[in-house]
C-alpha cells in the first residue's frame, strides 16, 4: 500500500470541533481553517455520511500581527495536551536559535492517539507584493518552528465564516480564487506524496480543488457561481489594491489551459485528486469536471475579468 | 479587432474566392458538410491556397458537420500524406458543433474565436435556407392558418399569407388547395379555417421534427441545470429572435392549463431563410450536448421557425413568447397529449366544439 492510501476518511465537523476544543479559547478567533476540511464543513458539515479524505488540516493564523503570539500559544497548548509532532519526512524535529528560518520545520501536529490527520499552522503574507513563500520564526516551548506564508492566502482570510466552535473557516469561493491565482499555468512541480497511488502535479491538484468547490457550490445552490465575481472583485481590491486588475485578468489562465483537449491528462489528474479528496463521497465524472470548469469560466471568471477591465 | 474581407480572390488561384481573408489567415467555410468527398476537395483547395499564398495560415471552418470526428481525422491524415509538410503546417480545420469549437490538429485558440464567429456568421447569413421545399412551405401555411384561427383573428388574404410565410403565390395557392376541405374562402379572396384541420395536423405531427428542425440537447455532466436556470441565462442574452414555448409558453396563453412542473425548456428560434446558429446554447450551459438518441430526456429543445414572420408575441424588455401553435406542437413533441388537447380546446375558436 502506498503512503497516501493510508489517508483516512474524516468527518469535517468532528475534526473541526476537536481542533477548536484543543485550542486556547482566546486564540480561536485567530484561527481560520482552510483547504478541503473547510470546504467539506461548509458543503456537508451537517451530513455525517459525507466525509473528506485529507491528512493535513491547514490552520491560518490571522491577522498577521497576531500570528506569532497566537501561533506560540496554540502550539504550546497542543504540545501540553500531548499532540505529537509529525515525524514523517525530513522535517520531524524542531530547530533551535541557530537554525536558519528556511530550515525550520512547520508546526505539524497529530492529535493524541491518532495518526489519521494533523494540523499545520500557516499565516497570511505581510503585503500584497509578498507572494513568494516566506518563513517566520516561531519560538515554542518545544523548540523553534516556522510559520509559512505564501501566495494568495490573504484571500482565504477574506471575510471568513464563523462556526459554532469559535474558529472560522475560509469561504470556499475565496479558496477557489486563491488557487486559481496560484496556478495561472499548469506547472511541472509535483506533490511530494502520492495521491491515490499516483504522482500528481501540484497545479492539477489545486485546480482540481477549484473544480470540486465549484461543483459542490452548484450542487448546493443552482447558479451559485453567478454570485462569486462581485465578492471576488471586492476581495482582490481589499487585499491587492494596486495590482487587482492585473490579477483579475489572469485569474482564468490556468483553468483554461487545464480544459484544453490536448491537456486531457492534466484534467484527469485533477479529477483523480477530487475523487481522492473533497469529492470522495461523490466521485465526479470527467464530463462533470470539464462542464464545471466551463461553467465557472462563464459565470465567475469572465465577469471578474470584465470587472477588471471596467474603468 | 481583426480586419476581415469577404469573398476574396486569391492571387494565382484563378476562379477561387476565399470566404474570408484577414491579414494572417485565409478562411474557407463549409456549412453542414455531409460527405467526405466534399471535405477532401476542400482540403485540397486549402492546400493549393497555401501553395500560392506563402504568408498566411489557411483555416477550413466546418459548421455542424454531419461527418463523425473520427472520419474527419481520417480525412485529415489522408490529406496530410499527399501534401508537403511545410504547406501542411499552415493548414488546420476548426469545427463548430452545437456552438462548441474543436479543431484538427488542435482546437482554435480562444483569442481567435471572435474572428471565427464573425466569419461563420457572415457565411451563414449568405446560405440559403434548406426549407424551400413545398411540403415545408405547406406546413408553414397550415400553421399560420391554425394560428389565425385559434386566436380568432379572422381571414387572411393570399398576399398576407405570402408575406407571413415567405412563400410564393403558386406555393400558397397549392397549399390552400390541399386545405380546401376545411377552408372558408371569402369574396375578397381571403381565407380562413372553418374547422380544425385534423388530418393535416396529424400529418404535420408525424414530420414535425423535420419541419421544425428540432434539436434536442441533453446534459452530459450529471449535474443538469434546470430549465429555469437556462431561461434566466437566455434572458441575459436579450435575443428577440428566440421565443419561449413549451409548457411556460402554453401556460402564458392559458394560465389555467393543467400543467405542473417544467422538465425541459422549449425554445423557438426564428432564422428565416438563414441557416440557424445554435452557438448561444453554450452560453446557457456548456454541459449541454446534442442528443444522439430520440429516447434521451432533453433539458433543452430548440425548434426553428423558417417563415418570414416569426409570429412571436413580443414582451417589453424580455424574451418573446412563441406563438400558441408552436407551443401546441411542443406539447405534442413532449408526449403531453392530453395537455395538448386541453390546450387546444381552451381557445375561443374551439369553444363548444371539442376536438
Amino acid at each position: 500500500m502506498s503512503r497516501d492510501d493510508s489517508v483516512k476518511l474524516i468527518s469535517p465537523k468532528a475534526v473541526l470541533e476537536r481542533i477548536a476544543t484543543a485550542i486556547p479559547e482566546d486564540c480561536r478567533q485567530n484561527i481560520i481553517i482552510i483547504g478541503s476540511l473547510a470546504a467539506g464543513y461548509y458543503f456537508f458539515g451537517d451530513n455525517s455520511k459525507l466525509q473528506v479524505r485529507t491528512k493535513d488540516v491547514d490552520c491560518l493564523l490571522s491577522p498577521r500581527i497576531r500570528a506569532i503570539p497566537a501561533g506560540q500559544a496554540v502550539a504550546d497548548r497542543l504540545f501540553a495536551e500531548d499532540w505529537k509532532l509529525r515525524t514523517e519526512g525530513a522535517w520531524g524535529k524542531p530547530g533551535d536559535a541557530m537554525t536558519p528560518e528556511d530550515q525550520l520545520p512547520v508546526v505539524r501536529l497529530h492529535p493524541p492517539g491518532s495518526q489519521d490527520w494533523f494540523i499545520e499552522l500557516l499565516t497570511v503574507p505581510e503585503s500584497e507584493t509578498d507572494l513568494d513563500q516566506k518563513y517566520i520564526r516561531l519560538k515554542t516551548t518545544h523548540g523553534h518552528f516556522s510559520l509559512c506564508s505564501f501566495g494568495f492566502l490573504s484571500l482565504a482570510e477574506y471575510q471568513p465564516i464563523a462556526t459554532p466552535f469559535g474558529i472560522a473557516i475560509a469561504r470556499p469561493g475565496m479558496m477557489a480564487l486563491a488557487n486559481l491565482l496560484q496556478h495561472t499555468r499548469i506547472g511541472e512541480q509535483t506533490m511530494s506524496g502520492l495521491i491515490g497511488s499516483r504522482k500528481i502535479k501540484r497545479s492539477n491538484k489545486d485546480l482540481g480543488r477549484v473544480l470540486a468547490i465549484a461543483s459542490l457550490a452548484e450542487a448546493r445552490q443552482e447558479d451559485a457561481l453567478l454570485g462569486w465575481p462581485a465578492p471576488w472583485a471586492d476581495a482582490l481590491k481589499a487585499r491587492f489594491p494596486s495590482i487587482w486588475r492585473d490579477l483579475a485578468s489572469r485569474v482564468g489562465s490556468g483553468l483554461r489551459q487545464l480544459l484544453r483537449p490536448e491537456n486531457e491528462a492534466d484534467l484527469e489528474e485533477a479529477r483523480h485528486t477530487c475523487e481522492y479528496g473533497l469529492l470522495v463521497s461523490q466521485a465526479p465524472s470527467p464530463r462533470l469536471l470539464a462542464a464545471t470548469g466551463k461553467r465557472l469560466l462563464q459565470d465567475a471568471i469572465e465577469p471578474l475579468e470584465q470587472i477588471g477591465r471596467t474603468p | 479587432m481583426t480586419s476581415l474581407r469577404y469573398e476574396c480572390p486569391i492571387e494565382n488561384f484563378p476562379g477561387f474566392r476565399a470566404d474570408a481573408v484577414s491579414d494572417d489567415t485565409v478562411f474557407e467555410v463549409l456549412v453542414e458538410p455531409k460527405d467526405a468527398r466534399r471535405l477532401r476537395t476542400a482540403l485540397m483547395e486549402m492546400a493549393r491556397v497555401a501553395t500560392v499564398d506563402h504568408a498566411r495560415r489557411v483555416l477550413l471552418v466546418l459548421e455542424e458537420p454531419a461527418i463523425t470526428e473520427s472520419r474527419l481525422r481520417e480525412e485529415w491524415k489522408g490529406a496530410a500524406s499527399v501534401i508537403q509538410p511545410e504547406l501542411w503546417r499552415r493548414l488546420s480545420v476548426v469545427i463548430r458543433q452545437s456552438g462548441k469549437w474543436t479543431g484538427i490538429p488542435v482546437p482554435p485558440d480562444s483569442s481567435d474565436l471572435s474572428t471565427l464567429n464573425e466569419v461563420l456568421h457572415h457565411a451563414l447569413s449568405r446560405k440559403p435556407a434548406s426549407s424551400g421545399r413545398s411540403s415545408e412551405a405547406h406546413h408553414e401555411i397550415l400553421r399560420i392558418l391554425v394560428h389565425q384561427w385559434l386566436l380568432g383573428k379572422g381571414p387572411l388574404t393570399i398576399s398576407s399569407l405570402m408575406e407571413i410565410s415567405g412563400a410564393s403565390h403558386p406555393t400558397v395557392s397549392r397549399s390552400l388547395e390541399r386545405l380546401a376541405y376545411c377552408l372558408t374562402r371569402h369574396t375578397d379572396r381571403s381565407v380562413e379555417l372553418r374547422i380544425f384541420p385534423r388530418d393535416e395536423w396529424a400529418k404535420l405531427l408525424a414530420v414535425s421534427d423535420d419541419v421544425r428542425n428540432t434539436v434536442r440537447f441533453v446534459d452530459r455532466s450529471g449535474q443538469a441545470r434546470s430549465p429555469e436556470s437556462l431561461l434566466r441565462r437566455l434572458q441575459k442574452l436579450q435575443r428577440q429572435d428566440i421565443a419561449i414555448g413549451g409548457i411556460p409558453g402554453a401556460k402564458h396563453y392559458q394560465p389555467s392549463l393543467d400543467l405542473i412542473g417544467n422538465p425541459r425548456l422549449d425554445l423557438s428560434i426564428h432564422s428565416g431563410r438563414n441557416a440557424v446558429d445554435l452557438s448561444f446554447v453554450e452560453r446557457l450551459d456548456p454541459a449541454l450536448e446534442k442528443a444522439t438518441r430520440r429516447d434521451e430526456s432533453p433539458t433543452l429543445v430548440i425548434h426553428t421557425i423558417r417563415r418570414a414572420e416569426s409570429l412571436f408575441q413580443p414582451v417589453d424588455k424580455d424574451l418573446p413568447w412563441a406563438d400558441p401553435v408552436e407551443c401546441l406542437l411542443d406539447l405534442h413533441e413532449a408526449r403531453l397529449e392530453s395537455q395538448a388537447l386541453e390546450f387546444l380546446n381552451s381557445f375561443p375558436a374551439t369553444k363548444g366544439r371539442p376536438l
